[in-house]
C-alpha cells in the first residue's frame, strides 16, 4: 500500500505553519511530552497484561497439578527389608524343610550358583532372538531377524544348560522403570515415568541392596542409570558407567563394557567380584537412531552374538550367565509405551553345569512368538535371589521361573514347591504389611487360595507316598496364589485420588469460565481492567493461601500445607478475578458466539473436545484436524465470495484455496501410531520400520531454503512492506539459516548412509557447529534484530515540482493541504504486522532446524498457511472485529502440524535424539528445551503468530489521528491495540485450555478404561504440556514481543 | 452454524457504493404448480432414498460396482425430476409450467437471465406453444445441458473437494470419483437446469448466498449431509459400511431429501444464510 501523505500529518516532521517561534516550541514540547506519556502508558499497560497472562498460566498449572496428583498412579513404598535370618512363614516346619536339605549354604534356599554375570542388552526384543517365523505368508524376514542366534541355539541344543523365554515388561517401557522392576520385583507406577531424565535412588528393598548387604562385590558396567538408582552399591574400582542418553552413539558404551568385562572373566580376576551387571546400549541406540530394520541394527545384533559367545567361552561352572532385554522397541525403534513390540523382551539363562529343566516336552523349544509361555520381568527377582542364595526382596511380586528350578530332568517337584512356597509366603507377608499400612483387609479369594495351597503342602510333606501328585498340585496352588496377587496389585495400584482429581478439574473449569468472560465477554478495553483485576487477584490469592494454612493448622484437612494453600489461593484468586470482571455489569456482554465465524470457532473447539471421549477420534485426531481446517478454508472461501470489494474477494478466495491445498499437501507427512494400522502409511521416515529420513527427503530442506523466504517476501510485497530490515532479515539471514540447516541434514544423511570418507567424530562436530550457528542466528542475532530494527517501511521525500505526475495526494484526515513536500511511505498498510512477523521468522528458523527433513517441509507449509490465514482474516474484515476464529484456527494449525512433524499423542513418538542436534552431550536445561522445541514446534509457532491475527494489516492508529477523526473520548490507541492482542492471546489459550480440560476430564472419567494408558492418558499429558508450553510462549514471547514491535512503530509514527 | 435472516433485511446490502449496476439476484425458484409436478416433487426424494436403502447392502458389498451401476439410474431420475418439476433456465416458474397463466408472466423481475447461448425468444415461443411435445423438447435441451455440465464440471470439482477434505488420493480413486458423481447429480443437476450459467446466480451459489428454495436447499443439504457423513468413519465399530465413501454418500442422499423438503417450508423458504453479524462488518473498514 502506498501512502502519499502531506508532511506533518504523519507526525514525523514538525509543522511548517507560520507560527511564532515560542508557540511552535511550546507545541513541540507539548507533543513530545504527550507522546512520552503515551509511550509510558503503553509500557505500563503492557506489563499489566503480561501479569494477567501469568495469572492464567498459574491457574492452569495449579489445575493440572492437582489433577495429575490424583490421576497418576501412586503406590506406597514400604521400608521393610527381607533378611536372611527371618523366613517369610511363621511356622517352624517351613524352616525345618529349608535348612534340612542343606549342604550348600544359602539364605532361604540352597544356592545354585556363587557368582553371576547379568548382561542387559537394552531393547533386546524377543523376535530378534528366535528364528524368523512369519505370521502370514507374504511376510519376509527383516534385517533384524536371525542375527543373534546364540541364545536360541544353546537353548535348543543343550536344554539343561540354557533356556530362552519371552520376558514381558510392565509399562512404561523406559529403562529406568524397567531397572526398578528388574531389581525390586514390584510394579511400576506412573508417577516415576517422567524421571527418566534424572533417575533417583531406589529406597525399596531390592536385589542389588540384598547382594550388597550380604557382602558381595558388585560390578556395574555400561548404562549409568544404574549409578543413579543404586548409588554406592557397586565396587568403585571395577565399575565403569557410561552416559546413556547419547543415542547417536552406537559404540562407546558397548566398547566400554567389553573393555572392562572380559578382563574380569579371566581366571586370575575371578576372585575380585561376585556379580557383574553389564548393560549394553548399542541395540537400543541403533533402534532410536535408525529403527530396527536397518543394517546398523543387524550389525549390532551380530556383534552382541559374538560378545555372548565370548562370555560363554570364559565362563566357569559356578557362574550363572543371564542375558536379557529390559524392554523391546516399536516398529520405529522407540519405546516407552505399552504396545506389544515394546513390552516383549527376551530372557536367556545359561550355566555350564546342567541345572535347568523343562517340566513338559511341549516346553522344550523356546516359544516361536512372544505371546506364548512368557514370564513377567519381575519373575527375575525371586529367581535370581534364590539361585544365588539370597532372601527374596520384601516387595517382590514375581514368581520363581519354572525352568530354573525344575532340575535337569524336569521333575524336581519338591524343589519347585519349596521355592514357590517361599516366594508365595513372602508375597503374603508383603501383602499383609501393605494392607496394614493402608488400613485394609486381605483379599478373600487370595486367602482361600493360600489356605488351599497350605493344606496341599501339609499333606505333601506328611505322606511321602503320593508325593509327586500332591506336591505338584500344591506347587500349582502356590503359583496360582502368586499370580492372583499380582493381578490384584495391578488393579490396586490403579488407585486414583478422586478428590484431588476433582479439585484439578474444578480449577481448570473455573479457569476456563473466567477466560471466557475475559476473552469474549468484555465490551471495554481490557487494559483498563488490569489494575483492579490484578489487585483483586492478588488479594484473593493472599487470602486463599492464608486460609489454606489456617485450615491445615487447625486440622480441618489432612492435605499437605502447601497443597491446601495453593488450592485455596487458586480459588481465592479466581473469586477475586471474577469480582473484578463483573464489578461493572455494563462492561459485560453475553459471551455467546455470534455470527458464522464465532459459531464455527465454538463448534471446532467443542466438537473436538467431545471427540476425546472416544478412543477412535483421539487416534485419528490428525485426520479430524485436516477435516476441520479444510472446513474452515471452504467457509473462508464462501465468505470471501461475499465480499463486496473485488480485491478482497479475489484475494480472499485465492488465499482460501491456497490454505486448503497447503493443508492437504502437509497431510501427506504422517507418522502412524500403532492403533491406526492398517489404515495408515507412515511417510515421515524412510520406511515404517526406520527412524531415519529417506535420501530423497534430504532435498526438502533445500527446497524450503529456496522457496520459503520467497513466499514470505511475497506476502510482505503484497503490502509493499518488503523494505528496510525485511530485505536483510528475510531475504538474507533467514535464507542463510535455512541453507545451513539443509547442510546440517545433508551431513546427517551422509553420516547415516556413510557416504563420506570422514570420521564420525569430525562429521559430528561439524554438524554441531552448524546447528549452533543456526540457533545463534535465530535467537541471538534474531532477537537483537527484533528488539532494535525499524518497521518495514521506506520513506522518501518528494518535492512536488520534481514530480508533476504524482496523483493528487489522497487526503487522509479530511483536511485540505497545500501541495507541498510530500512524504511517500511504502509499507504503511501493514506496519504492525510485518514488524511483528520477524518474531515468527526467528522462531521458524529454530523450529525448522530442530525438525527432521520431512518435518521441515511441514513447518514451511505451516508458515505459508499462517500467512494465508492472516490474509483471509484481513480480506474478510476479521482482523479488527476481534473474531475468535483467527486464534482458534491457529490453535487447530498448531495441533495439526504437531502430527505432521512426525509426532503422535504417544510417549514413544518423542524424538529424544533431536536433543543432540546442536549439542553432543546432555546439558540441562538446554536438552529438554530442545526436545520441547522439536515436539511442540508447531504449537509454539502458532502461538507466536497469535498477535498477528489482530496486527496483520492493522491500520496505523496514533493519538493525533484518532483524536482528530473521532471527536469522542480520546483513549490511547496503543492500548486498544494491546487490548486486542490480549484478547486474541486469551482466545488462543481458551481453545487450548478447553482441549486440555476435555482430555483431562475424559482421562479421569475413563480411568478404568482398557485404553487408558495407551490412548487417554498420553493424550491428557500432551494436552497439559501443550497448554503449559503455549501459555509460557504466549506470555514470554508472543505478547511480550508486541512491546518492541509497537515501540518501533511508535518511534517513527508517534503515539 | 449460521444464522438465517429474512430476505428483507438482506436485500439492503446490495445498495451501497460499490458494485455498480449489479443485477438484482433472481428470486427463489418454485416447483411448477401443476399437480403432477407438485406431487412428484414430494415423491422424488422418497424414491431416491428408498432406492438407496434398497441397494444399500449391495453398495456395502462392492461400492465401486454398485455406484457405477446406479449412476445411469440416478441420472435418469434426476433428469426426469428437473424436467417434470422445475422451470428450465431462462423461463420463470409460472410461464413454463402452465401455459394458461400467461398474464402472470410479466410480473417476475429478471427476464434478462436466460441461458447464455440460448435464444430466449425462440424458446419462449415454444414454451407457450400448444404442443406438449414442443414443450418437452424445450425442456430436454436444458436438462441434457445440465447433465453434461454436472458430469463434466461438478463431478471433478466435488472430487477435488472430497480429496481436500481428506479422501485418499493415492488409493480409492474410483470410489472418490463415483461418490463425487453421485453428489454432483444430486446437487448440481437442479441448479444448472434452473439457472443455467447465469453469473450472478453462481456468484451467489459460491457465496452460499442464494435464497432458500427446493433446488438450492437440496444442493446445500447434499453438501452438509456429506460433511456429517464423514463423522462415523473413524469410529472403531468395524462395520463394513464405515468404509469410504458409503457414509458420505448416505449423508448426501439423506441431506438431499431433507434439504429439498425442509427448504420448502415457510420457515426457511426465501431466506438467506447470513455469515457475519451486521454491525461489525461495516464499522471498522480500513481507514486508509
Amino acid at each position: 500500500m502506498v501512502l502519499k501523505a502531506p508532511t506533518g500529518s504523519a507526525g514525523t516532521s514538525g509543522p511548517k505553519n507560520p507560527l511564532t517561534a515560542t508557540a511552535k516550541e511550546k507545541e513541540i514540547a507539548l507533543q513530545e511530552a504527550k507522546s512520552q506519556q503515551l509511550e509510558q502508558e503503553f509500557k505500563t499497560k503492557h506489563l499489566g497484561i503480561l501479569g494477567v497472562l501469568l495469572w492464567v498460566l498459574l491457574l492452569h498449572v495449579a489445575g493440572i497439578y492437582f489433577f495429575t496428583k490424583g490421576f497418576l498412579l501412586t503406590r506406597m513404598v514400604l521400608e521393610n527389608k527381607s533378611s536372611c535370618d527371618i523366613l517369610p512363614f511363621d511356622d517352624v516346619s517351613g524352616k525345618a524343610v529349608s535348612s534340612s536339605t542343606g549342604g550348600k549354604k544359602g539364605c532361604w534356599h540352597d544356592k545354585t550358583f556363587d557368582k553371576a554375570v547379568v548382561i542387559i542388552i537394552d531393547a533386546l526384543r524377543y523376535d530378534f532372538t528366535v528364528p524368523f517365523a512369519s505370521m502370514d505368508q507374504d511376510e519376509a524376514a527383516h534385517l533384524f531377524h536371525d542375527n543373534i542366534p546364540v541364545l536360541y541355539e544353546t537353548a535348543v541344543n543343550n536344554p539343561s544348560n540354557a533356556f530362552l523365554l519371552p520376558f514381558i515388561a510392565d509399562p512404561p517401557t523406559t529403562t529406568l522403570q524397567r531397572l526398578k522392576g528388574l531389581t525390586t520385583g514390584t510394579l511400576p507406577t506412573f508417577i516415576d515415568a517422567g524421571s527418566n531424565f534424572a533417575g533417583t535412588a531406589i529406597d525399596e528393598d531390592n536385589l542389588v541392596a540384598q547382594l550388597h548387604s550380604a557382602g558381595k562385590t558388585l560390578v556395574q558396567l555400561g548404562d549409568d542409570t544404574w549409578q543413579s538408582l543404586f548409588p554406592g552399591y557397586f565396587d568403585a574400582n571395577l565399575t565403569h558407567p557410561y552416559d546413556s542418553f547419547n543415542v547417536w552413539d552406537l559404540h562407546t558404551v558397548d566398547n566400554g563394557v567389553n573393555e572392562h568385562l572380559f578382563p574380569l572373566l579371566q581366571p586370575e580376576n575371578k576372585g575380585k567380584w561376585d556379580v557383574i551387571f553389564g548393560h549394553y546400549l548399542g541395540v537400543d541406540h541403533a533402534g532410536h537412531r535408525y529403527g530396527p530394520n536397518h543394517v546398523a541394527m543387524a550389525a549390532k545384533l551380530q556383534e552382541m552374538d559374538r560378545v555372548i559367545r565370548k562370555i560363554i567361552a570364559s565362563l566357569d561352572d559356578d557362574t550363572l550367565l543371564v542375558v536379557m532385554g529390559d524392554h523391546g522397541m516399536d516398529t520405529k525403534g522407540d519405546h516407552g509405551g505399552e504396545s506389544d513390540d515394546e513390552v516383549q523382551a527376551a530372557l536367556w539363562m545359561y550355566s555350564k553345569r546342567g541345572v535347568f529343566g523343562r517340566t513338559s516336552k511341549d516346553t522344550l523349544l523356546p516359544p516361536k512368538h512372544a505371546r506364548e509361555r512368557f514370564v513377567p520381568q519381575i519373575d527375575l527377582v525371586p529367581t535370581l535371589s534364590l539361585l544365588l542364595g539370597m532372601p527374596i526382596p520384601f516387595n517382590n511380586l514375581g514368581s520363581p521361573i519354572e525352568e530354573a528350578f525344575a532340575g535337569s530332568s524336569g521333575n524336581d517337584w519338591s524343589n519347585l514347591l519349596a521355592v514357590n512356597r517361599l516366594s508365595a509366603a513372602q508375597i503374603k507377608r508383603y501383602q499383609h504389611a501393605y494392607a496394614t499400612a493402608r488400613g485394609a483387609g486381605d483379599d478373600e479369594e487370595s486367602f482361600a487360595l493360600w489356605t488351599a495351597a497350605e493344606e496341599e503342602w501339609k499333606s505333601a510333606s506328611k505322606g511321602f507316598t503320593s508325593k509327586s501328585t500332591t506336591v505338584r498340585s500344591s506347587y500349582q496352588l502356590y503359583r496360582k496364589y502368586q499370580r492372583h496377587t499380582l493381578e490384584i496389585c495391578r488393579g490396586l495400584w490403579a488407585r486414583f485420588d478422586v478428590p484431588s482429581m476433582i479439585a484439578g478439574v474444578a480449577l481448570l473449569f473455573f479457569g476456563i469460565s473466567l477466560l471466557v468472560l475475559y476473552a469474549r465477554g468484555m465490551k471495554i478495553d481490557r487494559t483498563e481492567l488490569t489494575p483492579s483485576l490484578l489487585s483483586f487477584v492478588g488479594a484473593g490469592t493472599g487470602l486463599g493461601a492464608v486460609a489454606g494454612v489456617v485450615l491445615v493448622l487447625f486440622g480441618f484437612t489432612d492435605m499437605a500445607t502447601i497443597d491446601a494453600s495453593a488450592l485455596l489461593a487458586a480459588f481465592g484468586s479466581m473469586a477475586g478475578g471474577l469480582f473484578a470482571l463483573v464489578k461493572k455489569p455494563e462492561n459485560l456482554t453475553l459471551p455467546i458466539p455470534n455470527g458464522m465465524w464465532g459459531c464455527l470457532a465454538f463448534f471446532f473447539t467443542v466438537s473436538q473436545s467431545l471427540g476425546y471421549a472416544s478412543n477412535s477420534y483421539t487416534i485419528w485426531e490428525d485426520e479430524i484436524l485436516l477435516f476441520f481446517l479444510t472446513t474452515f478454508g471452504v467457509c473462508a472461501g464462501i465468505s470471501s465470495m461475499r465480499q463486496k470489494s473485488t480485491t478482497d474477494r479475489v484475494l480472499g478466495v485465492y488465499h482460501s484455496i491456497l490454505f486448503v491445498i497447503l493443508g492437504r499437501v502437509a497431510s501427506f507427512s504422517r507418522l502412524c501410531r500403532e492403533e491406526q494400522m492398517p489404515f495408515c502409511r507412515s511417510t515421515y521416515y524412510a520406511s515404517s520400520t526406520s527412524s531415519i529420513s529417506a535420501p530423497w527427503q534430504l532435498a526438502i530442506p533445500f527446497l524450503v531454503a529456496l522457496i520459503l523466504p520467497g513466499v514470505v517476501r511475497s506476502f510482505y510485497a503484497g503490502s509493499k512492506s518488503y523494505e528496510g530490515a525485511a530485505t536483510l532479515w528475510i531475504g538474507f539471514a533467514f535464507r542463510l539459516g535455512l541453507l545451513i540447516t539443509s547442510l546440517f541434514w545433508m551431513l546427517e544423511g551422509a553420516d547415516d548412509g556413510e557416504w563420506l570418507p570422514l570420521r564420525k567424530e569430525t562429521l559430528k562436530s561439524v554438524r554441531v557447529f552448524l546447528a549452533q550457528l543456526v540457533l545463534a542466528l535465530a535467537f541471538g542475532a534474531g532477537t537483537g534484530a527484533y528488539l532494535y530494527s525499524k518497521p518495514c517501511i521506506s520513506i522518501s521525500v518528494n518535492k512536488p515540482t520534481e514530480d508533476p505526475n504524482a496523483p493528487p495526494a489522497p487526503v487522509i484526515l479530511g483536511q485540505q493541504q497545500q501541495p507541498r513536500t510530500t512524504v511517500t511511505i511504502l509499507g504503511f498498510g501493514n506496519v504492525y504486522g510485518t514488524r511483528f512477523f520477524f518474531l515468527v521468522v526467528n522462531f521458524a528458523l529454530a523450529v525448522i532446524l530442530m525438525q527432521k527433513p520431512m518435518g521441515q517441509g511441514a513447518i514451511a507449509l505451516l508458515i505459508c498457511q499462517i500467512l494465508s490465514l492472516l490474509e483471509i482474516l484481513d480480506t474478510n474484515a476479521l482482523t479488527l472485529t476481534n473474531s475468535p476464529i483467527g486464534p482458534v484456527v491457529l490453535g487447530l494449525l498448531g495441533s495439526f502440524y504437531f502430527f505432521k512433524t512426525g509426532h503422535q499423542a504417544v510417549l514413544s513418538s518423542i524424538q529424544w535424539e533431536t536433543a543432540f542436534i546442536p549439542m553432543s552431550t546432555i546439558k540441562y536445561p538446554w536438552s529438554p528445551l530442545l526436545v520441547i522445541l522439536n515436539t511442540f514446534g508447531a504449537q509454539i509457532l502458532a502461538a507466536i503468530a497469535v498477535p498477528l491475527t489482530v496486527l496483520w494489516k492493522r491500520p496505523l492508529q496514533t493519538h493525533d489521528r484518532v483524536s482528530q477523526s473521532s471527536s469522542t473520548k480520546v483513549a490511547n490507541p496503543a492500548s486498544r491495540l494491546l487490548s486486542d492482542v490480549v484478547q486474541a492471546a486469551s482466545t488462543h489459550m481458551l481453545y487450548l485450555a478447553t482441549i486440555n480440560l476435555a482430555t483431562t476430564m475424559w482421562a479421569g472419567h475413563l480411568r478404568r478404561h482398557l485404553m487408558l494408558y495407551r490412548i487417554f492418558s498420553p493424550r491428557f499429558m500432551m494436552g497439559a504440556v501443550v497448554l503449559g508450553v503455549v501459555d509460557v510462549v504466549l506470555m514470554l514471547f508472543a505478547v511480550a514481543g508486541v512491546r518492541w514491535s509497537t515501540l518501533s512503530v511508535g518511534e517513527i509514527f508517534g503515539w | 452454524m449460521a444464522s438465517v435472516t429474512s430476505p428483507s433485511s438482506v436485500n439492503t446490502q446490495g445498495s451501497p457504493t460499490q458494485a455498480p449496476a449489479e443485477k438484482p439476484s433472481p428470486p427463489p425458484i418454485d416447483i411448477l404448480p401443476s399437480q403432477l409436478a407438485q406431487a412428484y416433487s414430494y415423491v422424488h426424494p422418497a424414491v431416491l432414498l428408498g432406492l438407496y436403502a434398497y441397494r444399500f447392502e449391495a453398495l456395502v458389498a462392492d461400492p465401486v460396482r454398485e455406484l457405477l451401476a446406479d449412476l445411469p439410474w440416478l441420472a435418469a431420475l434426476q433428469i426426469s425430476f428437473v424436467m417434470l418439476c422445475l422451470p428450465p433456465a431462462g423461463s420463470t416458474s409460472t410461464e413454463a409450467g402452465a401455459g394458461a397463466e400467461e398474464e402472470k408472466k410479466k410480473a417476475p423481475k429478471s427476464p434478462s437471465g436466460p441461458l447464455r447461448h440460448g435464444k430466449p425468444g425462440y424458446r419462449r415461443k415454444h414454451s407457450s406453444g400448444k404442443s406438449s411435445w414442443a414443450c418437452f423438447f424445450a425442456k430436454l435441451m436444458p436438462a441434457f445441458l445440465s447433465f453434461a455440465l454436472t458430469s463434466l464440471l461438478a463431478t471433478p470439482l466435488i472430487a477435488v473437494l472430497l480429496v481436500l477434505f481428506g479422501a485418499p488420493l493415492t488409493t480409492h480413486n474410483a470410489e472418490t470419483i463415483l461418490c463425487a458423481a453421485h453428489m454432483a447429480l444430486l446437487s448440481a443437476t437442479g441448479l444448472v437446469y434452473v439457472h443455467g450459467v447465469e453469473a450472478s446466480v453462481w456468484k451467489e451459489v459460491w457465496g452460499i448466498a442464494r435464497p432458500v428454495d427446493a433446488v438450492w436447499g437440496s444442493a446445500l443439504g447434499t453438501g452438509l449431509g456429506a460433511w456429517f457423513g464423514a463423522i462415523p468413519i473413524p469410529l472403531d465399530w468395524d462395520r463394513p459400511w464405515q468404509a469410504f465413501p458409503i457414509t458420505i454418500l448416505t449423508g448426501a442422499y439423506i441431506g438431499y431429501a431433507v434439504g429439498s423438503l425442509v427448504s420448502r417450508t415457510p420457515l426457511l423458504y426465501g431466506k438467506r444464510i447470513e455469515f457475519a453479524p451486521e454491525q461489525a462488518e461495516e464499522e471498522e473498514k480500513k481507514t486508509n
